[in-house]
C-alpha cells in the first residue's frame, strides 16, 4: 500500500451521533496495548495504526474534533474481523468491536466509500442466486433493486464482519474480499503452496480457526510452521474452507488435510457445520480422484485446546504417515 | 524542522515509512496521559537501516525517538520536539539461543513472551517479565530497565544484561558489554544503556543471561482486613529472610476494581497478599511457603489458599494480572491514569507508605489504589479521577507533590521499574539534583546535538501536566 496516496479525501464535519455516546468508554481504555497481542491485522501490518488500541484512538481523534476523518483512517475502522481477542484481553472491560461498529454507521452516513475486510459482490457475475444471504448470520447481505428494477445483492457494510463465509459459498464467485489481508482464495492457496514447498518434511495442512482455537496456540508453547510436517494456515472461519483449498493442498503435495473449526453451537457464523458439509461431500470426490477419503479429516476444537488440536494433529500425522504420500496427486491438477 | 521524508523511503522503504495523519496520531501517544505528534515514523528492519537513519538525523538535527511496543507509563516514547518516531518492532529475531553458555542474543523488537515460548523447550527462561511482557520488547524494557513480580527474586532488567550493540546518535555501531557472565574492563556501558529511556543510543541488538525454569512453583494467596497488617506481614517475609519468588499485595480498591470487571468475587477484604516461592526441590519450596504462611497468619491474615498446580495457580493469580486494567472500571466518570505509578521504597516502611497513600489521596478529592511488588518494594499506585475536569488535573498535581515529598522522606526512589519519562521527572529532577549535571554531561558526550529522545529524564519540562497535551478532553 503506497501511504503517500492514501489521503484521498477529507471530510471535515461529521456527526459522530452513534461514536459519540463511547465517548467516556474511550477514556476508559488505558492504551496498555494488551489488544494487539493477538490481533489478526496488526499481525499482519505490523503498524500500531491497525491494532484495535490505535484505532479506538483514531475515533477518539475524530470525535474530540482533534482529527479530520480521512480516507486512510476510515479504511483503518472498516477493517476488522471481529474475532474479539481484543475484547477479550482488554480487562478495562472496553466494547471495542461495538466501537467500531459505531463509527463504521457514522462513516457510512458521511459517505464514506469504504471497503476494509467487507465482502464486495461483482454484479457482472453475480446470478443473485441469493446462498450468500442465506448464509450469512450477520445479516450483512441483502436482496435490493437497482434503479431499473432488477434484483441485485448489496452488502451492509457496518453489519459485514469479513467472516468470508459468502464468499465460499458463492457458486458463481461474484463476491470476494480486498487482497492483502491474507483470507482471500488466491492468498490461501499461496501460504498453502509456500508451505508445502518451503519445508522438506511438509505433509499436513491444518487450517484453523481464528475465532477458536488459533488465539491460544500463538500463546502455547507448540511449534506451527517451523521444521514440522504440518503446517497452520488461518483462514478465520473454518466455514471458509472451500474444497478448492482442501485440493489445491493435495496438488501441492500434501499428504493430508486437516480442518478445525468451533465445536457445535460455538460458532458466531455457523461456518462449521457449513465446512462439515463440504468436507463429507469432498470425500466422495477424493474417491473419484483416487485419493483416500481420510486423508481430510475435520475436528472440533474449543478456545483454549491447543494441546488437544496437538494430540489430534500427531494421531493425525501418524495415520498420514502410514498412508504415504498420494500417488496420483498430478490427476488433481486436472480438477 | 523539516523533515526529508523521501530520503527515509530511500533507506528503508515505501511501505516502512508514513508521515500520514493516521500513523502520525497513533503513534502520539502511549500508555501515559500524554500525547505529541511526531513528524515521521519509520520502521528500519536492519542495524545498518538504523546507522543510516541516525546519521541523517544527527546531520539535519532531527530528533528521533526509539519506540518498542509502546506501552510504557510515563511517557518516555512520546515525542515532545516531533521528529522520527523509530518503531523497532520489525526488528524481532530471536538471533540465537546458547543453553550451553545460558544466554541468548536477540534484536530490540523481540517481545518477551514470544521470547519465553521460544526457551521453554531447552527448559530456561528470561525472568524480568513486566506485566505487559505479551507486548513489551526487549529493547523497550532496556531503555526503562523493567521489572516485573518476580523481581523479588530475579531482579530487573538490568541484572540480565551481558552486552549490547547500539547505534549512537552520529550513526556509529559500538558494542558493549560482553558474552559472559562477568567482565571488569572500564566503564560498563552496557548497564549505562539500561534505564537510558533511548536518550542515549539505540539498541539494535541485546546479549541476555537466561535461566532454568524452576521444577517447582507454588502460589498462595493471604487475605487481610487492615492494609497495614499487609503491609508488615511483607516486611516481615523480606526481614526474616525468607525467598520468595513473587510477593504481591494488593488492596480494596484494586479488589473491588478486578471484581467490577472481571466478576471473579475476590473477597472483598481489607488488603490480599500473594506470595510464592520456586525451586528445584519441593521440600525447599514447601519450607519457604510455610515460612511465609506463619508469618502472614501473625499477622492476622486468614482464608490462605496455596497451590502447586498451575491451573489452581492460574486461578489465584487471575485478579491481580488483570488489575492494572481493570482500575479503569472503578467507578463511572472516573478514569485510571498512569501517575506516580512506581515507587521504590524501603521494606520496613511499605505499610506506613500505603497508609499515607490513603490519606493524601483522600485530601486531594482522588482515589488511589495501592499494590504492586512490594516485596521487592516496589508500590505501585493508580491516580483515579475524571479526566474532564481542570481541577481533577490540579488535585493530581498536588497528590504527587506531597506524596513524592513523603516517598522521598523515608529514603524511596521516584520510580522503581517503568522509568521517568515526562511524567515522572519534576519530583525526581527535584530529589536527585546532585545527579543531573552528571547525566546531562554524559548525554552531551553521547549525544551532542540533543536528538536522541530529546526533553525526557533530566531534560524534562517542570510541570509534566503541561509538558505535552493531555490525550483526554478537558472540559471544564
Amino acid at each position: 500500500m503506497n501511504r503517500r496516496d492514501s489521503m484521498l479525501r477529507s471530510i471535515s464535519k461529521i456527526d459522530f451521533k452513534q461514536a459519540k455516546k463511547w465517548e467516556k468508554e474511550l477514556n476508559k481504555c488505558i492504551r496498555c496495548g494488551y489488544c494487539y497481542e493477538l490481533c489478526p491485522l496488526y499481525k499482519t501490518f505490523n503498524w500500531e495504526s491497525d491494532t484495535p488500541r490505535g484505532k479506538l484512538l483514531l475515533i477518539h481523534g475524530m470525535i474530540t474534533g482533534e482529527i479530520k476523518p480521512t480516507q486512510e483512517i476510515a479504511e483503518k475502522i472498516f477493517q476488522c474481523f471481529y474475532c474479539k481477542n481484543c475484547v477479550d484481553n482488554c480487562s478495562a472491560g472496553v466494547q471495542i468491536t461495538d466501537i467500531f461498529t459505531d463509527a463504521r454507521a457514522d462513516l457510512i452516513n458521511a459517505d464514506f466509500d469504504v471497503e476494509g475486510t467487507t465482502a464486495r459482490v461483482n454484479e457482472d457475475i453475480c446470478s443473485v442466486c441469493g446462498m450468500c444471504v442465506s448464509v450469512c448470520k450477520s445479516e450483512a447481505l441483502l436482496f435490493t433493486e437497482d434503479e431499473v428494477g432488477n434484483r441485485r445483492i448489496a452488502v451492509d457494510r457496518v453489519k459485514c464482519k469479513g467472516c468470508g463465509l459468502c464468499i465460499a459459498t458463492c457458486p458463481s464467485g461474484a463476491l470476494s474480499q480486498k487482497e492483502g489481508f491474507k483470507v482471500s482464495p488466491t492468498e490461501l492457496e499461496k501460504q498453502i503452496t509456500h508451505f508445502l514447498r518451503g519445508n522438506k518434511n511438509a505433509r499436513i495442512v491444518v487450517f484453523c480457526c481464528n475465532w477458536s482455537v488459533f488465539p491460544g496456540l500463538q500463546l502455547s508453547e507448540l511449534p506451527t510452521l517451523i521444521d514440522t510436517p504440518y503446517g497452520i494456515i488461518v483462514t478465520m472461519c473454518s466455514g471458509r474452507v472451500t474444497p478448492e483449498l482442501v485440493l489445491h493442498a493435495f496438488k501441492e503435495g500434501a499428504w493430508g488435510v486437516m480442518v478445525s473449526g468451533c465445536p457445535p453451537e460455538e460458532c458466531d457464523h455457523d461456518g462449521n457445520y457449513k465446512s462439515r458439509r463440504r468436507i463429507l461431500l469432498l470425500k466422495n470426490l477424493l474417491r473419484q480422484l483416487n485419493i483416500e477419503p481420510e486423508r481430510v479429516r475435520m475436528g472440533w476444537f474449543s478456545r483454549g485446546e491447543s494441546m488437544k488440536l496437538k494430540q489430534a494433529i500427531d494421531d493425525f500425522n501418524d495415520k498420514i504417515s502410514k498412508l504415504g504420500p498420494v500417488e496420483c496427486s498430478s490427476t488433481v491438477s486436472y480438477w | 524542522m523539516k523533515v526529508d521524508v523521501e530520503k527515509l523511503r530511500m533507506i528503508v522503504g515505501e511501505d516502512n515509512v508514513s508521515d500520514n495523519i493516521t500513523d502520525l496520531y497513533v503513534y502520539s501517544s502511549d500508555a501515559s496521559v500524554h500525547q505529541a505528534m511526531p513528524s515521521v515514523v519509520v520502521r528500519p528492519n536492519t542495524v545498518e537501516e538504523v546507522q543510516r537513519i541516525m546519521r541523517y538525523a544527527n546531520n539535519s538535527r532531527i530528533p528521533v525517538i526509539p519506540r518498542g511496543a509502546g506501552s510504557g507509563t510515563s511517557g518516555h516514547t512520546v515525542p515532545i520536539d516531533g521528529g522520527i518516531v523509530l518503531d523497532l518492532k520489525r526488528m524481532n529475531r530471536i538471533l540465537e539461543i546458547r543453553p550451553q553458555d545460558m544466554l541468548v542474543r536477540v534484536e530490540p523488537g523481540v517481545v518477551d513472551d514470544d521470547l519465553n515460548r521460544a526457551l521453554k523447550p531447552y527448559g530456561l527462561f528470561y525472568p524480568p517479565g513486566p506485566a505487559s511482557s505479551r507486548i513489551a520488547t526487549i529493547g523497550g524494557e532496556i531503555g526503562a530497565n523493567a521489572s516485573g513480580v518476580r523481581s523479588v527474586k530475579y531482579g530487573a532488567t538490568r541484572d540480565y544484561v551481558l552486552g549490547m550493540k547500539v547505534v549512537l546518535a552520529d550513526g556509529r555501531l559500538v558494542t558493549l558489554g560482553s558474552n559472559t557472565r562477568v567482565h571488569s574492563a572500564g566503564y560498563q556501558l552496557e548497564r549505562l544503556i539500561v534505564g537510558s529511556e533511548g536518550t542515549l543510543g539505540v539498541v539494535v541488538e541485546a546479549t541476555m543471561r537466561i535461566v532454568p525454569i524452576p521444577k517447582f512453583r507454588c502460589l498462595a494467596v493471604a487475605n487481610f482486613n487492615k492494609l497495614e497488617d499487609a503491609g508488615k506481614a511483607i516486611s516481615d517475609i523480606i526481614s526474616s529472610g525468607a525467598q520468595p519468588s513473587m510477593l504481591e499485595l494488593m488492596d480494596e480498591i484494586g479488589i473491588k476494581a478486578v471484581n467490577k470487571a472481571m466478576k471473579i468475587g475476590l473477597p472483598e477484604v481489607g488488603a490480599i497478599v500473594l506470595f510464592e516461592a520456586d525451586g528445584n526441590v519441593k521440600e525447599a519450596v514447601d519450607y519457604e511457603m510455610e515460612k511465609m504462611k506463619r508469618i502472614c497468619e501473625k499477622h492476622n491474615g486468614f482464608g490462605i489458599e496455596m497451590s502447586y498446580d498451575k491451573k489452581e495457580r492460574e486461578r489465584i493469580y487471575a485478579g491481580r494480572k488483570k488489575l492494572f486494567a481493570s482500575l479503569s472500571r472503578y467507578k463511572n466518570g472516573i478514569i485510571c491514569t498512569d501517575l506516580a505509578d512506581d515507587m521504590g521504597v524501603p521494606n520496613s516502611k511499605i505499610a506506613e507508605c500505603a497508609k499515607k497513600i490513603h490519606e493524601i489521596a483522600k485530601r486531594n478529592n482522588v482515589i488511589m489504589a495501592v499494590y504492586g511488588h512490594c516485596g521487592s518494594g516496589v508500590v505501585h499506585t493508580k491516580i483515579m479521577l475524571d479526566p474532564t475536569k481542570n481541577s481533577q488535573w490540579r488535585d493530581a498535581e498536588h497528590v504527587i507533590d506531597e506524596l513524592y515529598e513523603y516517598v522521598h522522606s523515608i529514603g524511596g526512589v521516584t520510580s522503581a521499574e517503568h522509568g521517568i519519562g515526562l511524567s515522572k521527572a519534576p519530583p525526581w529532577k527535584k530529589s536527585r539534583n546532585d545527579i543531573i549535571p552528571v547525566m546531562k554531561a554524559i548525554k552531551k558526550a553521547l549525544d551532542p546535538n540533543n536528538i536522541l529522545n530529546p526533553h525526557k529524564l533530566m531534560d524534562a519540562p517542570d510541570r509534566w501536566v503541561t509538558a505535552t497535551n493531555l490525550r483526554y478532553q478537558v472540559k471544564s
